[in-house]
């Protein structure tokens, strides 16, 4: 289990219940689609059936003229382009001019009811001209006859080039004892988080306009509102409900959210979106289907000299986070090794699919797969065991890569002790019998992107506010988005943990862009990491100005005192004191109500070239796990049986979440691994369907085994980092390198299905090569 | 014979009669109608489990049940077999355990275990997970779900 | 997701049911658990104007060894332990079908008459229009076979191969009065994934016989799928066998999940009744059976790895039946 130390603190590096679990258990936890308010119409939206079309006309008279219909919204009237990324705003509520996908919205209604608005859906007439369909990356690299969007790269569908080189990677391979390359071919994954896109708005005679929306990022939402609507940041307010799993997908500002506010403006009256579960999958912003190349080169005792990458990243129709993922697609790939010499050219390409985004790990996955795949295929080839080839290219704490990301505590080295010691791999690797396997994969992800995405450094990345009334609990409030990971329970802990009270003092605040201060919310992993800070300078200041009315009241200096649950005490002298409550009316007197301010800001790190900022983070997390697998040679089917995963979160602050961060992500990646495909036929999405989306099910659940070893890192909240999105990566070329061991096949195609299992097997077979005796 | 214009049935131990349509939904019924939004809607295909109630004590998909059908019979949401004040064992070992991450597979969930340790006290591993193979999450990898019900079950010796 | 308005009826008895039936003729659809006529619904899958819920016939409930009424609920079998030991074949096959909430639902009934799927065809009205929509709903042309008039739309069901194979037997009411016939022969040997059963539109199925020897054969059920619940059959296997010593005395093989209908396959194994099952017969066989079976690609699973599967389960399937007399 995981590493034994003893926690200094009360709370923190125990395993605190969720404080929201009693209404989760219970069905009262409030999510979007629970919000009903009077007079709620049902907005719907019309999809396109055309994969690329000019849109020459919609004539929505007869959808208007139906009983029971409030609004009907084309392109049109909010045409103001929108994007998470400034530098990108390609997206607009509702299509305007072309339809760029199955499923792009091209129309909106609002009605009295679900049978209204469907009925009205079906009285809109669109004369559009079918465009060229394009669905292969590979097409738009060239130019094309109707580029999809104007901003590609000169006539082509590129949406973004990145170019970048750091050493002198030709040199390195000219001098290398050893080279090895691999293909990795990725097929496109969704989020497929359980509670459906959803949200509710409503514009009131006030002049204001409030959205419950089903987010992870609402500030990000609480922007893009404002600017398509045309109305001040000031005018709306955004609150964000519980959500129901995000995984990246709720990130983006999405369309239906912007289309759901102006139904609500333009009816007067609250509008609810609910978008169902095939639509959920045409909205995807999942993982991009990708290619990659990487060629690495090694002296002769494996240590790496030089990464080649190139990766051809099939974006779909909008641009998305996607300059983010062509960047992450390479500099990823710059932990959790040393690589002196680096090229990277990496492509995205928009195609006439549905969109895709920001996952879980994102830009990190499928990268991750490729270069541990190919150093396994290296260690391998240089007959060097798979952890000594890693512990040797292990990247120092306190070190600069070549790009110039900066990393500070690493406790990679101690991943890979854990995870070879506790699986007995010494005594298994190889040792198997044919059909059974076990593998390493190594992980490495930012904690928390070092760069606010609109604006300047100068502004925190998070700030919370403490108030302190009269009956002593402290309400928190913060844009931090909650989705399921449990970042209210460890603000509250944060809190908790500072001013010595019980976590029941604490109450976190829903969501509401009019009373919290602005957080970025739930991405990139980085709220732990920059949440957690704020809120302990926050817990901070309301200590100091607590501790000083107790040290008036005790007519010593407030540098005598020290904090003990519920009670100020002299350090020199435990028995005088003053309780929390004493304290605090004292410091209440003539102000009133306490309040305080703590934020986050991240400081400059990183290079100065192009590009520089992506992928640089305060701190990084670090993983290496060990995967024990079984194939069935007959039939190609994979049981994955336990996974070691050792992971350095730095500190981990809340045990319970961290486990079960690793847990999901673990059966995430398996997801991605095993199954789980967005597939197509043509343009056309073939499963957007819970049953043929191929989430594994409990019995396809390995044993895991979870190995916390970090140590503090130096930046992070009492020593944290991250574990929400690195302890995905390393999971899939664990089971990858795992299968090479069982059956002698590298895989570099994903999803692994047992067809290709057996395709494997068979070519091996064919070209008469043995593996462990089969 | 057609569809009665009141539908009556129990409801969380309550008799109620509530007007509905032969084509009501089961799910809409309770969330849009009744107000009883702690059953969750996740894919209306039968496809997830999150709309996961008790009809005649028995785990079912609301999403695929006809309302009209539950004329006489009784139905238990979440809220039903919430108790008045504090949790329930399996509640108590889901919010303990970790087993509920963001929360909206969880009532399904906590209908489905309920019944099972209603019927089986001392379900074996195996019975547990072929019990929740219908409740999708995709949050927690199932493991601390399985560890909750597992504790649920020693608590309830 | 709501359902467009029918008028739902519901009859408390066999003969009651077909009058209404008669009555409807073309305008219904029977309504059992649900599990799968719902979702069908929802997709504006052939709707019809009137449901007849079964739900009242109380002759349709309950089961016991030799009779299960349609509108047993697929869990009553599975939990009936005592069943499932004298059926394991069956036992194997109700445990694996989608999860225990729609077994909770579903019926025996509409396990056996389940609608054929498709990628093609399970899908929204929006999903189907923006293709084109095909012959089995609202269109004209096959998406998976375009050259011909024909559907091929996959029989999906886990039970029907595993009943087959305890020679099963089905009693259907119609107006003209109750008929018995193999449950094999229910499914239209001549028609295709739209014209998929024999019976007339409308008959209804009250029950399903099991012969007094069904006890005596030794049956297994295997299931090809992806995920270990929800997932419908992308192959079902079902085999029977009956033992004299180390001669098989009798043996069948029912395939589902592949083609429009499921099939048994006497003809391959009747000439091995009589011997012993060699492991070189056994092979034999399998690879007869992965010949005669025709997958198409509409389903999840590539179909050449369906039809490659055939023979891998029938071995194995067979393999249990061997043990099983062994042990
Ligand atoms: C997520 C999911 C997964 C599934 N996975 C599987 C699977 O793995 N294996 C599998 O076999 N099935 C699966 N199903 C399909 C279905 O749920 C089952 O086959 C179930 O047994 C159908 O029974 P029902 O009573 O619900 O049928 P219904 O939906 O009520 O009826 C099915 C059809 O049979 C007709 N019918 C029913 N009873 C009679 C009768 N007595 N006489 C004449 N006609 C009748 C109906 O009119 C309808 O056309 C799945 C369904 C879902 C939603
Ligand atoms: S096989 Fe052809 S006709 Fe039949 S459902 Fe599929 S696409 Fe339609
Ligand atoms: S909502 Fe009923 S199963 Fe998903
Ligand atoms: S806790 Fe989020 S889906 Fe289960």
């Amino acid at each position: 289990m995981a590493s034994t130390a003893p926690s200094p603190y009360r709370l923190l590096g125990g395993r605190i219940p969720y404080v929201e679990g009693p209404l989760k258990v219970t069905g009262r936890a409030e999510y979007t689609d629970d919000i009903k308010r009077p007079g709620m119409l049902v907005g719907r939206l019309l999809r396109s059936p055309w994969p690329h079309a000019r849109l020459r006309s919609i004539d929505v008279r007869e959808a208007r003229a139906l009983p029971g219909v409030f609004a009907v919204l084309t392109g049109e009237r909010y045409p103001t382009p929108f994007g998470v990324l400034p530098i990108t705003h390609d997206e607009t509520a509702i299509a305007v001019g072309k339809a760029r996908y199955i499923g792009d919205i091209i129309a909106a209604v609002a009605a009295a009811d679900e049978r209204t608005a469907e009925a009205a859906l079906a009285r809109i007439r669109v004369d559009a001209e079918p465009l060229p369909e394009y669905l292969d990356p590979r097409v738009g690299l060239q130019k094309v006859a109707e580029p999809i969007h104007a901003r590609g790269l000169a006539g082509t569908n590129i949406q973004k080039e990145v170019v970048q080189h750091f050493g002198d990677v030709d040199a390195a391979f000219a001098r290398a004892a050893h080279t090895t390359r691999v293909r990795g071919v990725f097929a496109g994954v969704t989020h497929a988080f359980t509670e459906p896109l959803v949200t509710v708005a409503e514009a009131t005679p006030d002049g204001r306009l409030t959205v419950w929306s089903a987010t992870q990022v609402p500030h990000y939402l609480h922007r893009s509102l404002s600017e398509v609507l045309g109305i001040p940041m000031h005018r709306i307010r955004v609150i964000k409900p519980e959500v129901g799993g995000g995984f990246g997908g709720k990130s983006d500002p999405l369309p239906h959210e912007i289309v759901c506010a102006a139904l609500a403006l333009e009816t007067g009256r609250p509008v609810k979106i609910l978008v169902d579960r095939e639509d959920v999958f045409y909205t995807n912003h999942g993982r991009h289907p990708t290619q990659n190349d990487v060629r690495i080169a090694t002296d002769a005792e494996g240590r790496i000299l030089a990464y080649d990458i190139d990766a051809l990243i099939d974006g779909g129709a909008w641009s998305s986070f996607g300059t983010v993922t062509t960047y992450y697609n390479g500099v990823l790939a710059m932990g959790p090794y040393r690589v002196p010499n680096f090229r990277y050219k990496g492509r995205r390409v928009y195609t006439t699919k549905p969109p895709s985004g920001a996952m879980r790990a994102h830009g990190g996955t499928n990268i991750r797969y490729s270069v541990e795949v190919a150093l396994d295929q290296l260690a391998e080839e240089l007959g060097v065991d798979p952890f000594v080839l890693r512990t040797r290219n292990a990247l120092p704490p306190n070190s600069t890569t070549v790009n110039e990301f900066r990393i500070t505590s690493t406790s990679f080295l101690a991943c890979l002790e854990a995870a070879r010691a506790a699986s007995g791999w010494d005594a298994t690797f190889r040792k198997l019998p044919y059909g059974e396997g076990m593998g390493l994969g190594c992980g490495f992800y930012i904690s928390g992107s070092n760069s606010p995405i609109h604006f300047t450094p100068k502004m925190p990345q998070s700030t919370v506010h403490l108030k302190v009334d009269m009956d002593g609990g402290i309400a928190v409030h913060s844009m931090q988005a909650d989705i399921g990971q449990g970042s209210n329970t460890l603000l509250a802990a944060i809190v908790a943990e500072v001013l010595a009270v019980d976590l029941d003092r604490v109450h976190v605040q829903r969501v509401d862009s009019d009373v919290s201060p602005i957080d970025l919310g739930s991405y990139s992993s980085r709220v732990t990491f920059m949440m957690g800070n704020a809120a302990r300078a926050a817990a901070e200041e309301l200590k100091g100005k607590l501790a000083s009315a107790a040290a008036n009241l005790l007519d010593v200096a407030p540098e005598e005192l020290e904090l003990v649950p519920e009670r100020f005490r002299l350090r020199a002298d435990p028995s005088r004191g003053v309780s929390f409550l004493e304290a605090l009316h004292r410091a209440m007197e003539h102000v009133g109500a306490l309040t305080a301010t703590g934020s986050y800001q991240t400081r400059p790190v990183g290079g100065s070239f192009k590009g520089a900022r992506a992928g640089t983070a305060p701190a990084y997390s670090f993983a290496a796990y060990v995967a024990r697998v079984r194939v069935d040679e007959e039939t190609g089917e994979i049981a994955v049986r336990k996974i070691w995963a050792a992971f350095d979160c730095g500190r981990p602050l809340n045990r319970l979440a961290v486990e079960g961060q690793i847990e999901g992500s673990i059966h995430m990646g398996l997801g991605q691994l095993l199954g789980e495909t967005m597939s197509y036929r043509g343009g056309r999405l073939l499963n957007p369907s819970l049953l043929e989306y191929k989430i594994p099910m409990p019995q396809q659940m390995p044993e895991v085994e979870i190995l916390l070893v970090g140590g503090d890192d130096p930046e992070g909240p009492f020593g944290a980092k991250e574990a929400g999105e690195g302890p995905l990566v390393a999971t899939l070329p664990a089971v990858g390198n795992a299968l090479h061991d069982a059956i002698g096949v590298r895989f570099h195609e994903l999803p692994i299905t047992p067809d290709r299992v057996l395709r494997g097997i068979d070519e091996r077979r064919k070209e008469g090569r043995v593996w462990k005796g089969a | 014979m057609s569809s009665p214009d009141r539908l009556r049935f129990r409801l969380n131990g309550q008799p109620v009669a509530v007007p509905c349509e032969g084509a009501r939904i089961l799910l809409d019924l309770l969330r849009e109608d009744l107000s009883l939004t702690g059953t969750k809607r996740g894919c209306d295909l039968g496809t997830c489990g999150c709309c996961t109630v008790l009809v005649d004590g028995r785990p079912t998909l609301s999403c695929l049940t006809l309302a009209a059908l539950m004329e006489g019979r009784s139905v238990d949401t979440i809220e039903g077999i919430s108790p008045p004040q504090g949790l329930s064992p399996v509640q108590r070992a889901f919010v303990e355990h970790g087993a509920t991450q963001c929360g909206f597979c969880t009532p399904g969930f906590v209908v489905t275990a309920t019944a099972l340790l209603r019927d089986h006290p001392h379900p074996s591993r195996e019975e547990i997970v072929r019990a929740i193979s219908g409740n999708l999450c995709r949050c927690t990898g199932y493991t601390k779900i399985i560890e909750a019900i597992e504790s649920a079950a020693r608590e309830t010796v | 997701m709501h359902l467009d308005p029918f008028e739902l009826h519901r009859p408390t008895s066999v003969e009651a049911t077909v009058r209404l039936a008669h009555e409807l003729h073309g305008r219904f659809d029977y309504l059992a658990g649900g599990t799968d006529l719902l979702p069908n619904y929802k997709m504006h899958l052939n709707l019809r104007p009137h449901l007849i819920a079964l739900h009242d016939v109380a002759e349709l409930s309950g089961h016991s060894p030799t009779r299960i009424g349609a509108m047993e609920r697929l869990a009553a079998i599975d939990e009936d332990a005592a069943y499932r030991t004298a059926y394991p074949v069956v036992g194997d096959a109700v445990g694996e079908i989608a999860t225990p909430l729609v077994r909770a639902s579903g019926t025996v009934g509409g396990n056996l008459l389940v609608e054929t799927r498709c990628f093609f065809f399970n899908q929204s009205y929006f999903w189907r229009e923006s293709l084109g929509f095909c012959l089995k709903a609202d269109g004209d042309k096959c998406h998976v076979v375009p050259q011909k008039e024909v559907c091929y739309a996959t029989f999906s069901g886990d039970l029907a191969p595993a009943l087959m194979v305890l020679g099963a037997e089905v009693e259907i009411a119609g107006p003209t009065g109750r008929r018995r016939l193999p449950l094999g022969d229910l499914y239209d040997a001549k028609g295709d994934g739209i014209r998929r059963l024999a019976i007339a539109p409308g008959e209804l199925l009250v029950a399903v016989h099991l012969p007094a020897d069904a006890g005596s054969w030794r049956g297994r059920y295997r299931k090809l799928r992806v995920r270990p619940s929800f997932d419908f059959p992308e192959l079902g296997v079902a085999v029977a066998a009956r033992f004299d010593g180390a001669r098989v005395q009798g043996l069948r093989i029912a395939i589902g999940g592949v083609e429009p209908r499921p099939r048994q396959f006497d003809e391959l194994t009747r000439p091995l009744e009589g011997g012993a099952l060699s492991d070189d017969r056994v092979r034999e066989l399998a690879a007869r059976l992965e010949r005669s079976v025709r997958p198409v690609h509409n389903t999840f699973l590539a179909p050449d790895y369906r039809r490659r599967m055939v023979g891998v389960y029938v071995r194995r399937a067979l393999a249990d039946v061997r043990e099983v007399r062994a042990g």
